[in-house]
């Protein structure tokens, strides 16, 4: 008894100490956003209470159109996220699951397409796309991810994929079912957890990409949340820096993602239904 | 409301039109080959991989061949590119001393930051999969790091660790530690990347963990208990097994991430050519001198260092790492 309350305190410490490591930058984000212009380069944390400037989130979403970057910024990320999450873990389950000649050689192939540096793929895929006609659309954000969407999600589902014992889906394929339908009715239930951890990756990744919406977009009117925080950065417009805006406009950013991952988290915790699939 | 139409309703007809086409590809793809008597396995596979292989020919194989082709010539993006053979590969290895430096910086980042990533990540989800209360809330303070974006993280870590009133140093000073100089030091400048990378890294990390240790079977650790296991023998022996496919999967992608970093350097002003990452490199080069040949021959030879380290790590793994189904 005194060992398990032990363990329980010892666990309680760790985690304490570490979630003051990881809200630091945040609090630091918070108070930041309150403060007047003349004290947001200041490095001190102190902040009388009666300084509480709650206009900064008034004012900074007034600076710019921010409600249409909002709309842009969710239409990129919903669509980029569904094309993502589904087409990977069809292709992955084509991997884990399929043998068909060369299938080694293209999963090195497919790993290798991670290692490539985007900075220089860059250029060349900016030059197909205006071959295309579709720059200063969504599409070159968008469209990417429908085809097996990233490299990284294929890699992820397919270990958790070949995780899953094959006995399921056997009986199933013997009784004639097709690819799609074991897909759709078999692994992808089964998958749920890990399509909720990739939904989350994507959903936060598109949500603050920076260097896409900046090569692709260049109507004002379509502009990202991200590309409008750069206008308070200071390097543009010849304005003076406006970090106190730019710290609201971050906090109001983060702010539903983590409401969605305080509510998804949850379905962590419940909804395995893997665990009794196993032994 | 038109404006609206004409924003979303557009791309979205677009999209939908694409998502259609793809799953026709699919569809043709496995009538084709079973045509030319391929067994329905195989032809289900090829069938169920071609978004990816489309995807591949179009936003791969295109731009790597482009930029491969390019890494031969000299091209400053104003004027047409002129084939200069393998001067850019000689200059690289004989003649550029940035690329030995930037080598040096990458690799002592990715040493340093990929293991200790791991570990944090994975120690992390492992508190957070115990019953402890509000678990949540705790769950979400170790994800808040990763949801904002690299602009403002970049920012907030520069406040941060400033050497002279910065508040971690304030902190070190407090305990009686020395006040290293973070970015301001040659010395400190990579230690102080690894800090910052390790709070952003965890989240991800550890959702992806955490849904990887509840797929350990609660079965085999009660089995292990009762045979009179202990905490570190039902970990060694239970739940890494359970979980290597992800460790492996965390490993790769750990070292592929960690070589190729280049937002955070790209925002952060250090002293001299400490901060000078790989991408940073290849960025200044093609973008700022705009020598894109000598870039792209740049990133052709990162491209291969990471594919030798992929492959030592995928050989060296095989016997370590345990698939279910392959039993």
């Amino acid at each position: 008894m005194m060992r398990s309350v032990f363990g329980k305190c010892v666990i309680y410490l760790l985690l304490a100490a570490g979630a003051v490591f990881f809200l630091v930058p945040f609090v630091w984000m918070l108070i930041t956003s309150l403060k007047g212009p003349e004290q947001a380069y200041q490095l001190t944390l102190g902040l009388k209470p009666t300084e509480l400037r709650w206009q900064n989130y008034r004012d900074a979403w007034a600076a710019l159109p921010f409600t249409r970057f909002l709309f842009n910024t969710l239409f990129i990320t919903v669509t980029a996220t569904v094309g993502q999450v589904f087409s990977a873990t069809l292709v992955a389950y084509g991997f884990a699951r399929f043998r068909f000649p060369g299938r080694r050689v293209l999963f090195v192939v497919l790993l290798s397409t991670m290692m490539i540096p985007s900075v220089v793929t860059l250029v060349p895929t900016f030059l197909l796309w205006r071959w295309v006609g579709l720059i200063d659309t969504f599409d070159p954000l968008v469209l990417g991810s429908w085809f097996g969407g990233n490299a990284f999600f294929i890699f992820l589902a397919r270990q958790f994929f070949m995780g899953i014992p094959v006995e399921l889906e056997e009986a199933a394929r013997l009784e004639g079912a097709s690819a799609v339908r074991v897909y759709w009715h078999i692994m992808l239930p089964l998958a749920k957890p890990l399509m909720l951890a990739m939904v989350l990756i994507a959903f936060v990744a598109q949500w603050n990409d920076f260097l896409g919406p900046l090569v692709f977009l260049n109507d004002f009117d379509k502009y990202t949340m991200t590309l409008g925080l750069r206008f308070f950065e200071g390097s543009f417009m010849g304005e003076a820096p406006k970090w106190h805006w730019m710290m609201a406009m971050t906090t109001l950013m983060a702010l539903p993602v983590l409401l969605i991952f305080f509510v998804a988290q949850r379905r962590f915790v419940e909804g395995v239904s893997l665990t009794g699939m196993k032994g | 409301m038109h404006r609206n139409l004409e924003l979303y309703g557009a791309p979205l007809a677009r999209f939908i039109v694409v998502g259609v086409v793809i799953a026709l590809c699919c569809w043709g793809v496995y009538r084709l080959l079973r045509r030319f008597r391929v067994g329905d396995e195989a032809a289900s596979g090829y069938a169920l991989i071609t978004p990816w292989l489309l995807g591949l020919l179009i936003f791969a194989a295109y731009p790597i061949l482009f930029s491969l082709v390019l890494s031969f010539t000299r091209y400053s993006v104003l004027q047409p590119p002129e084939f200069v053979g393998l001067e850019n590969y000689r200059r690289i290895f004989t003649a550029d001393p940035n690329f030995r430096v930037a080598m040096k910086v990458t690799f002592a980042f990715a040493a340093l930051s990929v293991p200790l990533g791991m570990i944090a990540s994975l120690l992390t989800a492992m508190l957070l999969n115990t019953n402890v209360r509000l678990v949540g809330v705790w769950r979400t303070i170790y994800y808040m790091p990763s949801v904002l974006p690299a602009v403002s993280t970049a920012l907030l870590w520069r406040w941060l660790l400033v050497p002279r009133g910065g508040l971690v140093n304030k902190v070190l000073g407090g305990l009686g530690l020395p006040e290293p100089g973070w970015f301001n030091d040659p010395q400190w400048v990579i230690p102080a990347f690894v800090l910052m990378s390790l709070q952003g890294a965890a989240g991800n990390n550890m959702v992806i963990f955490l849904a990887a240790l509840k797929g350990v079977p609660a079965q085999l650790h009660e089995a292990a208990h009762i045979d009179g296991a202990g905490w570190w023998a039902r970990f060694r022996h239970v739940t890494i097994p359970q979980i290597s496919p992800v460790i492996l999967y965390h490993l790769i992608m750990g070292i592929i991430g960690s070589m190729q970093v280049f937002t955070q350097p790209m925002f952060i002003r250090t002293p001299g050519r400490s901060g000078l990452f790989y991408s940073v490199h290849i960025y200044r080069t093609g973008w700022e001198y705009l020598q894109m040949g000598y870039a792209c021959a740049l990133a052709w030879v990162l491209l291969i260092v990471i594919l030798i380290l992929t492959c030592l790590v995928l050989r060296g793994s095989r016997s370590l790492v345990y698939y279910e189904a392959a039993k």
